[in-house]
């Protein structure tokens, strides 16, 4: 089947040449013995019994594993050799001289000098476009969601002086204030004024009451004056009477008992001459001698 | 609890520091409930805006019915100086009405208001003394203030006191003294009436003379203060230049000199001279006092020698325009020209 097929695949030409064209494999005679089909023959076959089908690993694979199995060794010395090659062109572009270095402002560019121009037909326009995502923006914040306003607007104003007149309202606040205030005021003058009256009149009083007050202790002391002086001169003019009476008893006592006595003595002496009292001594004396 | 005020701010022109009056009949019992409140700033505003409402006779008659003053002496012992001087202020100026003073005679305010004799505030202890003032001129006041013991208190201040303050117990003193001398005479309140009498100011020399006036009405004040030898002091005080110092002095004289030995004191510190310049002086107390004064003097027998040559000043007189002064001058020419 191989080769066939592989014809067909090279007559195909285009870019890609199959090794078997991709068929619809044909089912697998079920049983051993059973004759194949004569009709066309129907090349299918089981998936899973296919040999072509790699199994397995397939990142650990060969490049090519349907070539012929190339020695390993081989494969490396190829890779090597290649990695050389790639190595001496480097260095061999970078000995070899070039042109100059583009002077500041400048810019070398591959440039056709031929006679006639060739229109660079398989350079593609080239465009790089970058897009990189700004380092650390955060997500921006969610805008408010106002929803739209539905309904009607209406809007009213109150124009000055439609409401109530300030200067006629406040009228009667401000009588009733300052009437406060002045009746407040009123009556502490008023206080004021009653005390000072009040005052004058007590001073008034005073000074009455003290010349009043002064005036009967005056005359009460004079009375007392009087009266003691009264009462003294009675009590010496009592005094002095007394006491002429008594000098006056005290003469008429004297004077009686003068008279009385006056006649005492010569009728005593006579009595007691008569009693014998008196008697002469030399003679009592004889006559007691003589008579013990 | 809702507040009857709209805005934290205030308006522009209100007192912050009052409580506001509620309106009518309502005003004075909710003053009284913020008067017991234990907060100290309901007190201290209730005190102001009754300092302010007091000064209507109307609302002191129903404050005294509805029991301030109860409350009002209970503050008087607060500890906060302004809660007291406000409390002071409210009761003097209750004082000046006829009703307060009678509430107070009632609800015994004097004896509650002596507690603060020795208060370290000075506004306190003024406001206290204007009330006792008010009080004594008002003869049960007068009679209350004795009562409570408070003149010996009274006298032992003037001493110490400032001369404001003085002025004010001196007013109070002349006051009691028509009631009752003896509790100030006892309380040697003679010498320091002596003392006042030189002081520098002349309110406080006028006072103390008037003091003295009244002291030397009872018996046992002459004799006092002929005694302490203030007559010459205050023949002396007949010189001086306010007529209220010369009306005083000579009414000190003339209640002095009814006794004989303040006659004759009176007469050695040559009294005559002075108290005859002051026959025209142009106060009528003054030519009062002095006319009385030298009646007095003419009843001893040696001033009626001296004042026999002056009968002619004493007959001037007789025309005055005061009546007193002229029934005076009757009396004094009478006195003079007895013969015994």
């Amino acid at each position: 089947m191989l080769p066939a097929r592989s014809q067909e695949a090279a007559a195909a030409g285009g870019t890609y040449s199959y090794c078997s064209r991709p068929r619809a494999l044909p089912a697998r005679r079920r049983y051993r013995g059973a004759p194949a089909p004569k009709e066309e023959p129907v090349r299918y076959g089981n998936l899973m019994y296919d040999r072509r089908v790699v199994r397995g690993n397939t990142y650990a694979l060969h490049v090519l594993p349907w070539t012929a199995q190339p020695d390993p060794l081989e494969i490396q010395r190829q890779r090597e050799a290649h990695r050389k090659a790639l190595a001496r062109k480097r260095a061999k572009e970078q000995l070899q001289s070039r042109t100059p270095e583009p002077v500041e402002g400048r810019k070398h560019v591959d440039v056709q000098t031929e006679l006639y121009l060739e229109e660079l037909g398989d350079r593609i326009i080239e465009v790089d476009v970058e897009c990189q995502t700004d380092a650390f923006l955060d997500r921006p914040p969610t805008p408010l969601f106002i929803p739209a306003k539905t309904g009607r607007d209406v809007a009213t104003q109150i124009e000055e002086g439609e409401l109530f007149d300030f200067d006629i309202e406040v009228k009667p606040m401000l009588e009733v204030l300052i009437g406060k205030i002045i009746e407040q005021a009123l009556l502490e003058v008023m206080e004021e004024e009653e005390l000072a009256n009040l005052r004058a009149h007590q001073y008034a009083y005073e000074e009455l009451r003290n010349a009043e007050l002064a005036e009967v202790q005056r005359l009460e002391e004079q009375e007392r004056r009087h009266r003691e002086e009264k009462e003294r001169r009675k009590n010496q003019q009592a005094q002095l009477l007394q006491k002429q009476k008594e000098t006056s008893e005290k003469i008429a006592a004297r004077a009686f008992a003068q008279r009385y006595l006056a006649d005492l003595i010569p009728s005593v002496f006579s009595s007691l001459r008569d009693s014998g009292y008196f008697y002469d001594p030399v003679e009592r004396g004889m006559c007691y001698f003589f008579l013990t | 609890m809702a507040h009857a005020r709209i805005s934290a701010r205030l308006p522009p022109d209100i007192d912050p520091t009052k409580a506001p009056i509620a309106f009518g009949e309502r005003a004075l019992p909710k003053l009284q409930e913020e008067l017991q409140a234990p907060a100290l700033l309901t007190r201290q505003r209730a005190l102001m805006a009754l300092c302010d409402l007091v000064h209507d006779p109307e609302n002191v008659y129903q404050a005294v019915t509805l029991g301030f003053l109860d409350n009002l002496k209970y503050l008087l012992l607060d500890e906060d100086s302004t809660v007291r001087q406000k409390t002071t202020e409210v009761l003097c100026i209750m004082a000046t009405h006829n009703v307060g003073r009678d509430g107070f005679i009632k609800n015994g305010v004097i004896p509650a208001l002596s507690q603060l004799l020795n208060d370290p505030v000075d506004i306190c202890r003024r406001n206290m003394h204007r009330a006792f003032e008010m009080m004594a001129e008002l003869p049960t006041g007068a009679v209350g203030i004795v009562e409570s013991n408070l003149i010996s208190s009274l006298v032992l201040k003037l001493k110490t006191e400032l001369d404001e303050i003085q002025e004010l117990i001196l007013d109070t003193l002349s006051g009691c003294l028509r009631v009752e001398a003896f509790e100030a005479l006892a309380t040697g309140a003679v010498p320091i009436l002596k003392e006042k009498l030189t002081h520098p100011s002349v309110a406080i020399r006028s006072k103390a003379a008037r003091a003295l006036l009244g002291i030397s009405v009872p018996q046992e004040g002459k004799n006092i203060v002929w005694d302490e030898e203030v007559i010459p002091v205050l023949v002396g005080l007949l010189e001086d230049s306010d007529p209220e110092v010369r009306a005083n002095a000579a009414g000190a004289l003339m209640n002095a000199t009814i006794t004989t030995q303040g006659k004759y004191a009176a007469l050695t510190a040559d009294a005559i001279p002075p108290l005859l310049k002051l026959v025209d002086d142009e106060t009528s107390k003054v030519r009062l006092n002095v006319i009385k004064a030298l009646t007095m003097l003419s009843e001893a027998p040696e001033g009626r020698k001296t004042l026999l040559n002056h009968v002619g000043l004493f007959r001037e007189r007789l025309n005055d325009s005061s009546d007193a002064v002229s029934r005076a001058a009757k009396i004094a020419i009478q006195v003079i020209e007895w013969k015994p």
